[in-house]
């Protein structure tokens, strides 16, 4: 548990609580919402891994709408390497564009990513971490909150002393990819072996499960950008946090992110 | 260069408001040939010997009040008077007084028989809410608080408090609360002179006022009088009860969440008493008929005692000690374990130098504490937090004539903050970290007047000076708006790192048309030295305090108010309306992801910004006979500006609530039965709700454009209550205090979330929750 998620579980305490002493209620109502106008969402990932990098590009739809989300298509996206070399993404699906081959990125490098939308141009840069921090190991337990015939996944590894690190946690059970983002840096960890709960209600873990982890060392902005997303998934009755766009390290107003990071990863079976 | 030039543009207004003040005082020293003399002394009840504060004591045709402590002072041309002391609930006491000498009568007042209804006469009604030149002050009579129905029938000052004009609970069934638009920790809350910081438990949904052991409530909206100090937007004056000094008694009640027990009695009969009173709620209990083994082991509950002992060395010379203290427990069986809590310590000296001239001197501990746990194997941590005040005062009131009583004194208080540590075992994934303690030191010194210039025309003015300290040992940065820091300096222990001075002006008028009739107007500047950083609705006990420093400039409100206040019925009800507006500079919010726990750049997180608010109050309240209470009504805004939020326009504040309605009612039914109900009405909270949404990693995730600018649904709900006095018993008392909170059940919004549909995949939904439907509740509570 993160301290950062400390007064999240306050959080789930007291709603326990509350559900269990006084009847609280929930309900699906109707609001009138206002629309925005459609935004500009730009997800873009560069890996320490050889083989293919991807960049999507999207548009926000209003609330009331179905999930789909217009794909944005005839982008030009450059990759520069801040090193004098540039590469180029294909599109391959409408609003999916790919930069194949590449080597995989360089640690401690800041890339730079220029996508042009018809007039717009957005930028957006992204440092390598400067080295890939290693998962030692998935294990798993009893889950702590809820029933506890679930189970939850742990990770483990060892922080390197000396540099900042922050990490970005995406578990998968059974292949489908749970949604949570499980974000930490080492503000409080510096240094130590940090074994992290990955406390989820998405999907239930029995025994017999396969879970897998990829384990992402990202730089500053990133970690911001998905601890911010991270504060908005909690509302408990400690009111959570006012609402807002998590900070996007693209200009422009273009929504998401272009993260610069490694990759490493484990599986287990659960039992 | 630019701190100087301001010293020097700044310093001749202040010059003149001094001079202004002192050429006020000046004129008012009285130069008369005919000789006088002053008749003084204490207000007690004669039945348990506890001071009465505010009995109205009239000497022929002038009349004052008791003070805080129970004291009076009236002077008078040498003759024979008619001294007349009033308080309501008790049978009138009149003395016939021969001036010839300075003159001491102490009065003893006694309660009027339970439920007899006494004829009062026209003139011993009490008309000071509209003769006083204070303005937006809010009494309340403890006897009332008993009686309005609450939830879970704990009765609570906080939450009765929300329900007058100006005033706004921070959300359904807490007891955070808003004043004129400030924000939760813009409220000073003393309880026996000392500030409790955190004045809930159990996330505010129970405050930590345990009304068995409260004597007397005022809260101040406006018009700050200049002996309060230190928060921006109000101050509750809490006292506890001092002890019957004649009987002992033992009461207590006995209720669905929590019990609670009282007990006093004299120490040395008419010369000292005491008085301790505690409570604790069993919430944990329901916990235990849980099937969850984790939920079963769970603990949860709070207690709290009050005491408070006196004693009266002779007629000029009285001591006081008092003391809270109070406990949150939470936690999950081998998982996770929470408590916090204040306690708080008042010694307090009265000593009466002559009949004109009283003194206080207090010496007042107040400590907040917090402790987190955590017992999960390899994540194991303790982290603690506190702050600890030392606080000296002495406050003097001198009644110079029937037409002035100046009352000034001096403050120092010194603020020790430790805003975090974690210790953890080789074994954790934690270090430990301590974040460097923080030392401030805010005093202040304070002169007023209450004038009463002529018969129609009374004034409440002066200012007080206030001065905030930080000091080392420590290490203090500077950031840029980004948030990077540009210069970081280390100081020694008790060298100053930044210093604030504020003098902020308060002033008050009352212009009576009719002796029922009155119209008043003040205006009084405030400042603030500490802060709470939170954007959260309720009080989380994990709030963190942050002192002004080079980062964090005091907050400073400027408020204009008027109003009018009329009597009528022979002040049997009273009408008052009250315009107000307020301006809000140098307000605190944190950015966006902002790390706020044990950070020790945690001022590098912060963005300033202003705020107004501005509205008018209506309240009519009918004071006494069988059916009595009030109705109040206030039409407001509250907006704040930030450069960084909505394009650095106005938007309005989480506290923003545009109609406000609260109707109070108690009937008097038979000598056993009495009924209460309260109604309460207001505009849903501004909120943001989502403009889109979009997908980020296959999550959808919602877009928001401008903060604030939806609003949930309005909120309303209807309590009743009943209480049934048991038949009268020579050695005992017993009632019965029956509630049901939310009659109509209508379900209130306490927040409104955004979802994946799990019916209907492919879409989202918006789902509301609310709190507390219908509850019922019984309490038994006896006496003897």
């Amino acid at each position: 548990m993160s301290m950062k998620s400390v007064k999240l579980k306050y959080g789930y305490i007291v709603a326990a609580i509350i559900v269990l002493t006084i009847a609280s209620c929930q309900k699906v109502i109707d609001l009138k919402l206002n629309n925005a106008p459609a935004q500009i969402v730009i997800e873009a990932n560069i890996t320490d891994q050889e083989g293919p990098q991807y960049v999507t590009i999207t548009k926000s739809v209003p609330f009331t709408a179905t999930d789909n989300f217009p794909t944005v298509t005839g982008a030009v996206i450059t990759l520069n390497d801040g090193a004098g070399r540039q590469f180029h993404f294909n599109e391959v699906h409408p609003g999916l564009y790919v930069l194949y081959p590449f080597h995989g990125g360089v640690y401690g490098r800041t890339y730079t990513l220029t996508v042009k939308i018809g007039d717009t141009t957005y930028m957006a840069q992204s440092t390598m971490p400067t080295v890939s921090v290693p998962l030692d190991s998935i294990t798993d337990k009893p889950n702590v909150f809820g029933k506890s015939s679930l189970r939850t996944i742990t990770v483990n590894y060892q922080d390197p002393p000396n540099i900042a690190n922050q990490y970005l946690f995406v578990l998968f059970v059974n292949s489908t990819e749970v949604g949570t983002i499980f974000t930490n840096d080492d503000s409080f960890t510096n240094g130590r072996y940090v074994k992290e709960d990955l406390f989820q209600t998405d999907i239930d873990i029995h025994p017999g499960d396969t879970a897998s982890v990829n384990m992402e060392s990202i730089d500053k902005n990133i970690y911001k950008y998905w601890y911010t997303l991270s504060q908005q998934q909690t509302n408990g009755p400690d009111g959570g946090v006012t609402p807002s766009n998590p900070p996007s390290n693209f200009n422009n107003n273009a929504l998401g992110y272009f993260s610069a990071h490694t990759i490493t990863g484990k599986s287990i079976i659960v039992y | 260069m630019l701190s100087t030039d301001k010293l020097f543009t700044y310093r001749p207004q202040y010059l003149n408001i001094a001079i202004l003040l002192a050429f006020c005082l000046l004129i008012s020293i009285p130069v008369s040939a005919q000789k006088k003399f002053t008749v003084s002394g204490n207000v007690k009840d004669a039945a348990t010997g506890e001071i009465l504060i505010g009995a109205t004591i009239t000497l022929n045709k002038t009349s004052t009040s008791s003070n805080n402590y129970g004291f009076y002072s009236l002077t008078a041309p040498e003759g024979n008077y008619i001294l007349t002391v009033t308080y309501v609930g008790y049978a009138p006491a009149v003395y016939t007084v021969a001036l010839t000498e300075n003159k001491v009568v102490d009065v003893a007042l006694n309660p009027k028989a339970e439920l007899q209804q006494v004829v009062i006469n026209a003139h011993t009604r009490n008309n000071d809410n509209v003769a006083s030149p204070q303005m937006g002050v809010e009494k309340l009579d403890m006897s009332q608080i008993n009686n309005v129905p609450v939830l879970l029938g704990e009765r609570d000052i906080l939450k009765t408090l929300s329900l007058l004009p100006g005033v706004k609970a921070a959300s359904e069934g807490n007891t955070g609360f808003y004043v004129r638009g400030g924000a939760s920790d813009q409220n000073l809350i003393l309880l026996d002179e000392a500030t409790v910081y955190n004045a809930s438990h159990l996330f505010g949904f129970f405050s930590t006022f345990n009304s068995d052991a409260i004597k007397d409530v005022s809260l101040y909206k406006g018009g700050m009088p200049a002996q309060y100090g230190g928060r921006l937007s109000s101050v509750l004056d809490i006292k506890m009860d001092e002890g019957n000094n004649q009987n002992y008694v033992v009461q207590g009640g006995i209720g669905l969440i929590s019990s609670r027990i009282k007990v006093e009695g004299p120490i040395v009969k008419d010369k000292g008493s005491f008085m301790i009173s505690a409570r604790r709620t069993y919430l944990d209990l329901f916990l235990r008929a849980s099937s969850d083994s984790t939920v079963k082991g769970s603990q949860l509950y709070f207690y709290d005692i009050n005491a408070k002992a006196n004693y009266h060395f002779d007629d000029k010379n009285v001591l006081y000690l008092s003391g809270y203290f109070g406990k949150d427990v939470l936690g999950l069986k081998n998982t996770f374990g929470t408590n916090w809590g204040n306690s708080t310590g008042t010694l307090r000296f009265n000593h009466i130098f002559n009949s004109k001239l009283f003194s206080n001197t207090s010496l007042i501990y107040s400590n907040y504490n917090y402790d987190i746990q955590s017992y999960l194997p390899g994540n194991n941590f303790n982290a603690v937090s506190q702050i600890t005040d030392l606080d000296f005062k002495e406050d003097l009131q001198y009644f110079i004539s029937n037409s002035h009583t100046i009352k000034f004194g001096v403050d120092a208080l010194h603020h020790n903050l430790a805003p975090g540590s974690i210790t953890a075992d080789g074994n954790s994934s934690f270090n430990d970290k301590t974040i460097e303690r923080r030392y401030g030191l805010e005093t202040a010194a304070y002169i007023s007047d209450e004038w009463h210039a002529s018969d129609k025309l009374s004034l409440l003015y002066g200012f007080r000076l206030s001065n905030m300290f930080l000091f080392g040992p420590g290490t203090f940065s500077t950031y840029d708006a980004a948030g990077n820091t540009v210069t970081s300096n280390t100081y020694n222990s008790g060298q100053i790192v930044k210093r604030y001075f504020n003098l902020e002006p308060r002033f008050s008028a009352s212009y009576s048309l009719t002796s029922e009739t009155s119209l008043k107007a003040s205006y009084n500047r405030n400042t603030q030295n500490i802060h709470i950083i939170s954007n959260s609705t309720s009080s989380t006990p994990t709030d963190l305090y942050v002192m002004s420093s080079n980062n964090i400039k005091p907050e400073i409100a400027d408020q204009f108010s008027t109003g009018y206040f009329r009597n009528f019925n022979d002040n049997m009800f009273e009408f008052s309306t009250e315009v107000y507006y307020k301006w809000l500079q140098n307000q605190i919010d944190y950015k966006n992801g902002a790390q706020l726990i044990l950070n020790q750049d945690v001022e590098s997180q912060l963005v300033y910004g202003t705020g107004r608010a501005y509205g008018i109050e209506f309240f009519l309240k009918k004071k006494y006979g069988k059916f009595n209470g009030w109705l109040g009504y206030t039409l407001s805004r509250t907006e704040r500006k930030f450069a960084a939020i909505n394009n650095g326009d106005y938007y309005p504040a989480t506290q923003d609530r545009t109609n406000d309605i609260s109707a109070v009612g108690i009937y008097q039914f038979s000598k056993r039965w009495s009924f209460s109900s309260t109604f309460v009405y207001g505009t849903g909270n501004p909120v943001t709700y989502p403009n889109g949404k979009y997908e980020i990693n296959g999550l959808t995730t919602f877009y928001y454009s401008q903060r604030n600018a939806n609003r949930e649904p309005a909120n309303n709900r209807l309590d009743l209550g009943a209480t049934l006095e048991g038949k009268p018993h020579k050695k005992y008392h017993s009632s019965w205090t029956f509630g049901i909170y939310n009659v109509y059940d209508h379900r209130n919004p306490y927040a409104i979330t955004f979802r994946d549909s799990k019916t209907n995949p492919g879409t989202t939904e918006a789902v509301e929750t609310s709190l507390f439907g219908r509850i019922p509740s019984v309490t038994w509570n006896f006496k003897f």
